[in-house]
Order: C-alpha cells, then sequence, then structure tokens
C-alpha cells in the first residue's frame, strides 16, 4: 500500500512550520511500499503531529493524505478499523498502555482481533526482548523502557504494510534498542511491509531507502 | 473473539460500574414499566368492565328500569303508561343508552297456590325481559310450548320484603333464597272454561329488576294461546346506560318525564370518577416509566463516559466501532429486556389475581392481560431498546 502526502499542513503549527525548509510539510511526497523512511525531525518540527497525521488520528491540517487510493479523511469508521487493523501498524511514542491491564493483557488484547502470531510467539518476543518476568505485572508498575518494549511487541502483533514508529525507542539503552530493531526488521520483512520512523537525529540501524528531513 | 477477549473489554470498559447504583437505575425502570403496564391493565380491565357483553353484571355499564310517572292526570287513563313503539325507538337513540328492552307481562290470569295444605294462594302477575338484560342467568333457563315447569327469577327485594316485613308480622318462617329455591308454585292459568297447570320453580335471584320473571318464551306463549294475542306494550323499560350519571341521560329522563331508581345514578357517579383516576394514574405512569428510562440510561452514559479512554484507545488500535457498540448492547439490553420480562410477570399475577378477586364480586375480568397490556409491553421493549441503542451507538460509533 502506497503512503501519499499532498501539500499536507498542520493549521495549528502553519506560522511555525512555513518559517522553515521541511521535505514534508507543504510537499508532494510518496511512499512506496516496502520502503524504509526516517523522518529526521529536530524538536517542534511536527514530527508526532506527522505521525498521528499518518495514522488518522488527527484531521486539523490542509491538503490530503491517502492509504493507496484512499483520501483517509472520508475513510468510514469501521473501514478504518480494518485498516488499522491489517495494514497499518504504529509504535507510540507516549506508548499507550491500558494501565489496569497486564503486560500480557495488553498484548493479548491486540493479538486477539487478527489472530496472526501465535500466544507462544509473544512469549518468545517477551524473551528476546527481557521482559517476558513482566507478563503478568500491570503495566502501570512497569517502567517506561518496559512499557516501550511491550508497546513494541503489541505492534507487530497484527499483519501490516506499513510500520508508523515515533521515537519508538527512546526509553531504551543501546543493547535493548539493537534487540527491538532486530526483531523489528525480522517482522517488518516477513510482512513484506515498509516503515516509516520519526526521531530526533538517531537514525538506529535499519536499511533506509529514503530520508527526509522534516 | 475468543472468551478471553471479551473478558479483557468488560475489565476495560465495564469494571467502573458500581453494582448498587446498577441495582438503583435498574430498578427504577422496572418501577416504571409495570406502573405502565398496570396502568394499562388497570384501563382496560375497567374497559372491559364497561363496556363487556357478559351475562354478568358489569360496573360500568348501569341498568335501569324506566317508566312514565304515574300523576293526577294520567292515572285511570288506560294506556297512558304505556310506552309506543316511536317512544322506545326515540330511546334507543337517547344519549348514553347502549341498549333497550322491553319488560313485557303477562295478558292473562295467573293464579299461583303454593300448596294446598299452606292454603297459600295468590293471583299474580309475570313479567319477562330479554335474556341480555338478567343479572345472573339461573342454569335451566329456557322454557319451549310443552314444557310444565316454568323457571323464575324473583326480584331479591321481594323475598326482602317478606323475611323481614310480612313473616315477622305474621309469625311466618323467615326463608332463605335456598329454601324458596326448593318450593315448587302451582301455576293455574284459567282461559274459557278450562284452566292449564303449571310447576313453578324460583331458580334465582335478581337485584336488578324488580319484578317476577319468567321466560320470554313462556308470556310470547301464554298471552298467544291464553290471553287477547294483542301486540306487546310495556310499561317498563329496561336500559343498559353507559353512564347514567350523566347530565344529557338525566335531562332526557326529566323532559320525557320519565321516572327510575336515582340509587343507581349515585353509583354511577362514583364510576366516573373511577375512570379520571384511572386516566390520571396513565399519565403518572408514563411519566414514571420516562424517568426510569432516563435514569437507565445516564447510567449507561455515565459507564461509556467513565470508559472514554479505553474506549479510545481500543478504536485506536483498530477495534471496530460496531464491534464495541454490540459489546455493549450485549451487556445491558439483556438487562432492558429482563426488567420488561419481570414487570410483564407482575402484570400477569395481577392481572390473575384481579381475575380471581373479580369472580368473588360476581364481575367477569380475564385471567390473562388484555392485548392493550401485551401491546404497551411491546412498544416499551421497542422504546428502551431504540433508545439504549442510540446512546451506547451515538457514544461510540460518533
Amino acid at each position: 500500500m502506497q503512503l501519499s502526502l499532498q501539500q499536507v499542513m498542520p493549521i495549528p503549527l502553519r506560522d511555525k512550520l512555513t518559517q522553515r525548509p521541511s521535505g514534508i510539510w507543504k510537499q508532494d511526497l510518496v511512499l512506496q511500499p516496502q520502503e524504509y523512511v526516517f523522518i529526521q525531525a529536530p524538536s517542534g518540527t511536527g514530527k508526532t503531529t506527522l505521525v498521528h497525521i499518518l495514522y488518522n488520528l488527527r484531521e486539523d491540517y490542509e491538503g490530503m493524505v491517502k492509504w493507496g487510493a484512499d483520501d483517509i479523511k472520508k475513510v468510514s469508521k469501521e473501514k478504518l478499523s480494518s485498516l488499522r487493523t491489517n495494514n497499518i501498524s504504529i509504535i507510540f511514542q507516549d506508548m499507550r498502555l491500558f494501565p489496569e491491564l497486564t503486560a500480557w493483557e495488553n498484548l493479548e488484547i491486540k493479538r486477539a482481533l487478527t489472530n496472526t502470531v501465535t500466544p507462544q510467539t509473544v512469549e518468545d518476543w517477551l524473551d528476546r526482548l527481557g521482559i517476558k518476568d513482566k507478563k503478568n505485572s500491570l503495566a502501570h508498575t512497569l517502567s517506561y523502557g518496559e512499557q516501550q518494549r511491550v508497546s513494541i511487541i503489541r505492534a507487530l502483533l497484527q499483519p501490516f504494510s506499513w510500520l508508523l514508529m515515533d521515537e519508538p525507542f527512546s526509553h531504551l539503552d543501546k543493547a535493548n534498542t539493537q534487540k527491538a530493531c532486530t526483531l523489528i526488521k525480522e517482522v517488518v520483512t516477513a510482512n513484506n511491509a515498509g516503515l516509516l520512523l520519526a526521531d530526533l537525529d538517531e537514525p538506529h540501524d535499519f536499511p533506509y531507502t529514503k530520508t527526509i528531513l522534516l | 473473539m475468543n472468551r478471553e477477549h471479551v473478558a479483557l473489554l468488560r475489565k476495560l470498559l465495564l469494571s467502573s460500574n458500581k453494582k448498587s447504583r446498577l441495582g438503583a437505575a435498574l430498578l427504577a425502570l422496572c418501577i416504571g414499566t409495570t406502573l405502565l403496564l398496570l396502568s394499562v391493565m388497570i384501563w382496560w380491565n375497567f374497559n372491559e368492565l364497561l363496556h363487556g357483553k357478559s351475562d354478568t353484571d358489569s360496573l360500568g355499564s348501569t341498568f335501569l328500569t324506566i317508566s312514565k310517572r304515574v300523576t293526577d292526570d294520567n292515572m285511570g287513563k288506560p294506556g297512558a303508561t304505556i310506552f309506543t313503539p316511536q317512544e322506545i325507538e326515540d330511546i334507543t337513540k337517547a344519549p348514553q343508552v347502549q341498549d333497550a328492552g322491553m319488560l313485557i307481562s303477562n295478558h292473562f290470569p295467573v293464579y299461583a297456590s303454593l300448596n294446598d295444605k299452606l292454603g297459600f294462594a295468590t293471583e299474580m302477575f309475570l313479567e319477562a325481559v330479554p335474556d341480555r338484560f338478567i343479572d345472573k342467568k339461573p342454569d335451566g333457563w329456557n322454557w319451549q310450548p310443552g314444557n310444565t315447569q316454568v323457571p323464575v327469577i324473583l326480584s331479591s327485594e321481594f323475598l326482602n320484603l317478606y323475611n323481614y316485613g310480612f313473616a315477622l308480622s305474621r309469625g311466618l318462617p323467615q326463608l332463605s333464597q335456598s329454601t324458596v329455591k326448593t318450593i315448587s308454585l302451582d301455576l293455574k292459568i284459567s282461559y274459557g272454561n278450562t284452566a292449564q297447570h303449571y310447576a313453578a320453580h324460583v331458580t334465582g335471584f335478581s337485584d336488578r329488576i324488580s319484578s317476577v320473571l319468567v321466560p320470554e318464551s313462556f308470556i310470547t306463549y301464554g298471552n298467544k294461546v291464553y290471553g287477547d294475542n294483542a301486540p306487546s306494550t310495556p310499561s317498563r323499560l329496561i336500559l343498559k346506560v353507559q353512564d347514567a350519571s350523566s347530565k344529557q341521560f338525566t335531562d332526557y329522563l326529566a323532559q320525557h318525564d320519565y321516572v327510575t331508581n336515582n340509587e343507581q345514578l349515585r353509583w354511577s357517579k362514583v364510576r366516573a370518577i373511577v375512570a379520571v383516576v384511572s386516566a390520571a394514574t396513565g399519565v403518572l405512569a408514563i411519566l414514571l416509566m420516562g424517568i426510569g428510562a432516563l435514569v437507565f440510561i445516564l447510567f449507561i452514559e455515565l459507564t461509556i463516559s467513565k470508559a472514554q479512554q479505553s474506549l479510545t484507545l481500543l478504536l485506536q488500535l483498530g477495534v471496530s466501532p460496531r464491534y464495541l457498540s454490540r459489546f455493549m448492547l450485549r451487556r445491558f439490553l439483556p438487562m432492558v429486556l429482563t426488567m420488561v420480562g419481570l414487570s410483564m410477570c407482575i402484570a400477569i399475577a395481577t392481572q390473575a389475581g384481579a381475575s380471581y378477586w373479580a369472580q368473588g364480586q360476581n364481575l367477569q375480568l380475564t385471567l390473562l392481560p388484555g392485548w392493550p397490556v401485551w401491546a404497551a409491553m411491546g412498544v416499551s421493549v421497542l422504546f428502551l431498546v431504540g433508545l439504549v441503542r442510540r446512546s451506547v451507538v451515538g457514544a461510540i460509533e460518533r
């Protein structure tokens, strides 16, 4: 699935963003399937805004964003949920776990939507990212680093053609970031998907096909 | 979705529910619905009694016997107090009058003797009314030419006059209704030089008609065979009146100088008051049902609002809004249906109780609630399901 942006400009940030050059705002941009895109975004340039616009979490922007042929502002709620379940996945900067559920339950609620990943695989991934012992801990008792790893695994528990990531490793040390990158690459490859990572300036260990300054 | 997933959703979306609050909301809904069904039931039962076609007495309709007033002017003038066919026709069209029947009397001499040994004998009169006007039609209330047995319905007032007036003053034994029913009277009808004998049995007592009633067929036959075969000329009419206290009706009687029993008119006023009270209860019940429904809807909206953060995240993760709506409806709709079901059970039980009670009062009510109660239940279900659906879908899929 192709992602395309046509002359997109977030309305609340318009005054600020028009004063500096950008490879995305007010540009026409097409991201081809299976591309690895790094969005290099200094603080305050609208990194999270971009990821949220691409994931259709906000509509306060000018221009048009398309998932394939669909203008995402015009997609019905049901279709949107179907696309989010089967075509596009996300790792939020602020993790967004259910605090009253355990780590395992947070993963299960996503996994059961499509049932494309087995519970055993989830166990393996928890083990690989070093949080297997935390699987029955309530999310709000986990450290930010642990929450971030749960959030990464959750994003991988569905079929997708694009994985959007917003500073996905901000709370992880190098060793854990490396482990997470490896897992992500494996799953993205297995899904034959593309990925888009927005971060300050650290590109991490991905074979990017495109780097864009926000 | 598997059971574990549903359990997780329940934990996320419904765990903030306080059981006491839910209980109070459901109670309000149940009370509102029950009152609505009961008020429809009261209204319908009342209506049934009012317009009932049953043989037994019906509370709503009043039966009156009317006659022309005997005045100094018309006394002694034969036929002056007789109703003409035009007058009868006019009365059937009078306000509030639902039915009118003639009280036909015998045009042949009747001589009744109780028993030769007792030496009780009297000349007497007989009357007949159409069967539909008889309040308590006894078994075997019919007569055909050739039958020598004649059933008789006696006015309860006559027996009271005998027991508390005649018997006491003459030192005669008082008689119970059942004893009177065992006595056989010999009716002697003389015509020409011969006489025909019939055995008359009192088979019932009437509170409604002050007369000695025999089957209509007997009077018709007697008048034709033993009498002058003149057309029936009634001096009294029996009327079935919807509301005898209605001003138009009493005005009509006064205008035509017809007289009747005022006591019955007073009873009718009570009935009119009951009708107003029943209507007021209905309005109150609709209000209460509305409040009950409102409390329940507010409870649902509060639940959804408390779970808003989880709902938003679930939608962001790709859970279908329709699926979430269905999940919520599966939680709340069975509660609504159970409450309406419970209200209906209460209505059914109340109706059965009312029917049993009414039998004791000589009134007829069906054992199961009438169709308007079922219709009200159906409308309540549609209304509540629609309201809950709208509230849930509106909150989740908007």
